[in-house]
């Protein structure tokens, strides 16, 4: 809050399923044009976390505020905050009964009063920058995971967010589809976007991430740049957690 | 790719053709049909043990009823001429009706005669609701003048006695000022006394009630429905008087009330005299269903009247049945507004849990009773709530199939549950429905064949009518349900090429 680079700032963050505490009070910043990525066991609480910052999930406790807005508060228009707070999934989650085109312009044109024209050739450019500009007018069963994600991307960036939160983006694909996403996530992080990531892919962290935060027991357990975590980590957790999957 | 869709052209024609074939086996057994023969009933006493065909509701019915106790069986029918069609076929030995509707049946069929023996004797009144004592008396009043001045027996000539038949219509006296109406129930399938001549109403009962409500200065409106309506009818306020051969027996006098006897009645009793029946012929059959009267106007109003009030229930099933859908999904996501889905799951329950004839009639009979409201409106209302609950639960099914992740998606690019509903959700879970909703499209058009309950001449009663004027099942019915089939297969057929559209968008 005090610095004025800070974009969001997270403040004792807490979310409970039932009985179940997931998180266990986050507070942290992130500042614009940083690339966090978040590591951690399964169950730790990740992508909860993430999807508690743009309130798909609703926290129990703690605030959230995007540019000085609280976000967690009933008066906050969520829908408004959201625009410029993107997501994109684990499993893409096109919609099966659009184009790629339509899938890329139909915010933009709804939700932002762009003209369908200008919305469709600000998709082609996107397209392009993917690589994927000749499946504009395909289906998204047409195609290939990796493709897909890709789509989901250039989704999220149409509607020119200020941050993009990656839930596990390449979970779900193939081994050999993996590079050609992470690749466009590599280009995305040096045009100077901010991005939250939830990965696995600790090559992707090691080589795009400003900082790592190793998240366990719904709990801040190390946080630093990726040089301090992945080859000076502190936290015994976070050593046998690295141990396992390096 | 031409001769691929002719291909598939044909093979769509061909269940059609299939049953053309099966019917044409069916007619060349019809003519050859063995004769069933005379009835065992010869006398009044040989009903002790006779199987006796009755029309719901009527004193033969209850007179009949007494013979239980001996061995008799009854079996009750909507109508006097399916009671005669049994009879022919010789499923029943006699049938007890009315001497002037017995007159009339036996006159068409020579394979039928009336024993010469009558069963009982009785007396025809109006009915009137029990706390209308003021119209009770001014109908008493008018039928005392129309006796008087000889009016009546006029009308009554007028359709019984050879040499005055036809002859000497009641006609409304010139210079009278209609204040408002006088709604009658009948049940018009019983001639002489009502009947439908050329998609009219008429008979004695008609006339005299005409007579009645000319003396009283109204508008006599006639409202067809069954037998056994006629009284709740009259009770509930829907009708103001019940004129249908009705005769005065102590269970109704418990719930109306009845006028002075207008005409005596006798009950008799119809038997096979063993005669062969008329031989079956092709071309007079299809002249007699379809041509002679204009026959095939009532199924064509009729079908019209099936069409229009499928249609509009469509609509009316449609639309609340996607609101109910919507609130009840929204609802059981967020888990709040559990009044309103409570509500909601109610109204399923109880829409899907009863019949929808008796809705139909629950809502006629019962909460349209007062007001004096069109029967097709209530008959689409009626359908198209009942429709609205299963398209409510085809719906929400639908909806519940899309993937969460879609409904994540449309509200994490800053869309309102609103909008993600209508620009993601709905129009995949529609797509998805679609084969369940056409078929509900079917099993809602057929439903509509129970309209008749309420006395709508929709396409089935219109066979029906047919039927009844006419003594001959096979060509009204299996033209009903041949046009019911072409509808339907219309119907299969459209939302099939939608599907499929909708399909293509999808997939290469």
């Amino acid at each position: 809050m005090k610095d004025s680079n800070v974009m969001i700032h997270v403040e004792d963050l807490k979310k409970s399923f039932g009985n179940a505490n997931v998180l266990n009070g986050i507070t942290t910043d992130i500042k614009k044009g940083e690339v966090l990525v978040i590591i951690g066991p399964s169950g730790c609480g990740k992508s909860t976390f993430l999807r508690c910052l743009n309130m798909l999930e609703t926290p129990t406790g703690g605030h959230i505020y995007l540019d000085g807005v609280d976000v967690t508060s009933p008066k906050t228009d969520i829908n408004k905050t959201r625009q410029s707070m993107m997501m994109v999934f684990q499993h893409f989650n096109l919609f099966p009964h659009m184009t790629i085109l339509e899938n890329l312009t139909i915010a933009p044109t709804k939700l932002q009063n762009k003209s369908k024209s200008e919305a469709e050739k600000e998709a082609i450019e996107l397209l392009k920058r993917v690589g994927l500009e000749d499946r504009a007018n395909a289906y998204p069963s047409q195609l290939s995971g990796g493709q897909k994600q890709r789509v989901a991307i250039c989704r999220a960036l149409a509607m020119n967010p200020e941050v993009i939160l990656f839930d596990e983006p390449t979970s779900a694909l193939d081994p050999e589809m993996v590079g050609e996403v992470l690749d466009v996530m590599k280009e995305l992080a040096k045009s100077g976007m901010t991005m939250i990531c939830v990965t696995h892919e600790m090559g992707f962290a090691k080589e795009v991430a400003n900082r790592v935060i190793f998240l366990d027991e719904g709990k801040i357990a190390e946080d630093g740049t990726p040089e301090e975590v992945f080859d000076h980590p502190k936290n015994e957790r976070l050593k046998t957690f690295l141990s396992k999957i390096l | 790719m031409k001769g691929n869709m002719k291909q598939k052209r044909l093979r769509k024609l061909f269940p059609l053709l299939l049953l053309v074939v099966m019917l044409a086996g069916l007619l060349t057994g019809c003519g050859d049909k063995s004769e069933v023969g005379a009835s065992n009933v010869k006398k009044v006493d040989d009903l002790e043990t006779a199987t006796i065909g009755v029309q719901l509701g009527t004193t033969g019915d209850i007179y009949a009823s007494d013979y239980k106790e001996t061995g008799a069986t009854i079996q009750q029918f909507n109508k006097g001429a399916d009671a005669v069609q049994a009879l022919k076929q010789g499923k029943i030995d006699c049938v007890v009706i009315d001497e002037q509707p017995a007159k009339a049946f036996v006159e068409r069929n020579r394979d039928l005669s009336i024993l010469e023996e009558d069963f009982v004797k009785e007396e025809y009144a109006i009915c009137i609701a029990k706390d209308n004592d003021q119209l009770l008396k001014k109908v008493n009043k008018a039928l005392n003048e129309l006796k008087k001045d000889g009016t009546l027996k006029q009308i009554i000539g007028n359709y019984i006695g050879d040499s005055t038949k036809g002859k000497q219509p009641y006609e409304s006296p010139e210079g009278i000022e209609y204040k408002g109406k006088l709604v009658m129930a009948t049940n018009a399938e019983f001639e002489p006394y009502e009947y439908r001549e050329d998609g009219k109403i008429v008979g004695i009962d008609v006339e005299m009630a005409t007579a009645v409500a000319d003396k009283l200065g109204m508008e006599l409106e006639i409202q067809d429905m069954q037998f056994d309506s006629i009284i709740t009818a009259v009770q509930s306020g829907k009708a103001d008087m019940g004129v249908a051969g009705m005769t005065v027996t102590e269970d109704r006098l418990k719930n109306i009330n009845f006028s002075d006897p207008y005409t005596t009645a006798t009950q008799v009793i119809i038997v096979r005299n063993g005669k062969s029946a008329t031989a079956f012929d092709l071309s007079e059959s299809i002249k007699n269903n379809f041509i002679t009267d204009a026959r095939w106007k009532y199924l064509a109003n009729g079908l019209l009247t099936t069409i229009q009030i499928t249609f509009f229930a469509v609509i009316i099933g449609i639309v609340l049945g996607f609101i109910i859908a919507i609130i009840r999904s929204s609802c059981d996501m967020t888990g709040k507004a559990k009044l309103i889905n409570w509500i909601m799951k109610a109204y399923l329950t109880i829409i899907r849990g009863t019949p929808a004839m008796i809705q139909l009639l629950i809502i006629y009979y019962v909460i349209f009773a007062a007001t004096n409201i069109n029967k097709v409106l209530v008959a689409t209302i009626a359908f198209g709530l009942n429709s609205s609950a299963y398209i409510a639960e085809i719906v929400r099914s639908g909806i519940m199939s899309i993937d969460p992740g879609q409904f994540e998606a449309g509200r994490s690019l800053g869309f309102t549950y609103v909008q993600t509903m209508r620009y993601f959700i709905l129009p995949q879970a529609f797509k998805n429905v679609l084969p369940a909703l056409g078929n509900e499209f079917i099993v809602l058009l057929k439903e509509t064949s129970i309209s008749g309950y309420i006395g709508i001449m929709d396409l089935t009663r219109g066979g029906d009518f047919i039927r009844s004027r006419t003594y001959e099942a096979f060509f009204p019915l299996i033209t009903v349900a041949l046009i019911y089939l072409i509808i339907v297969v219309g119907l299969s057929t459209m939302v099939g090429r939608l599907e499929r559209r909708l399909k293509n968008d999808e997939r290469q």
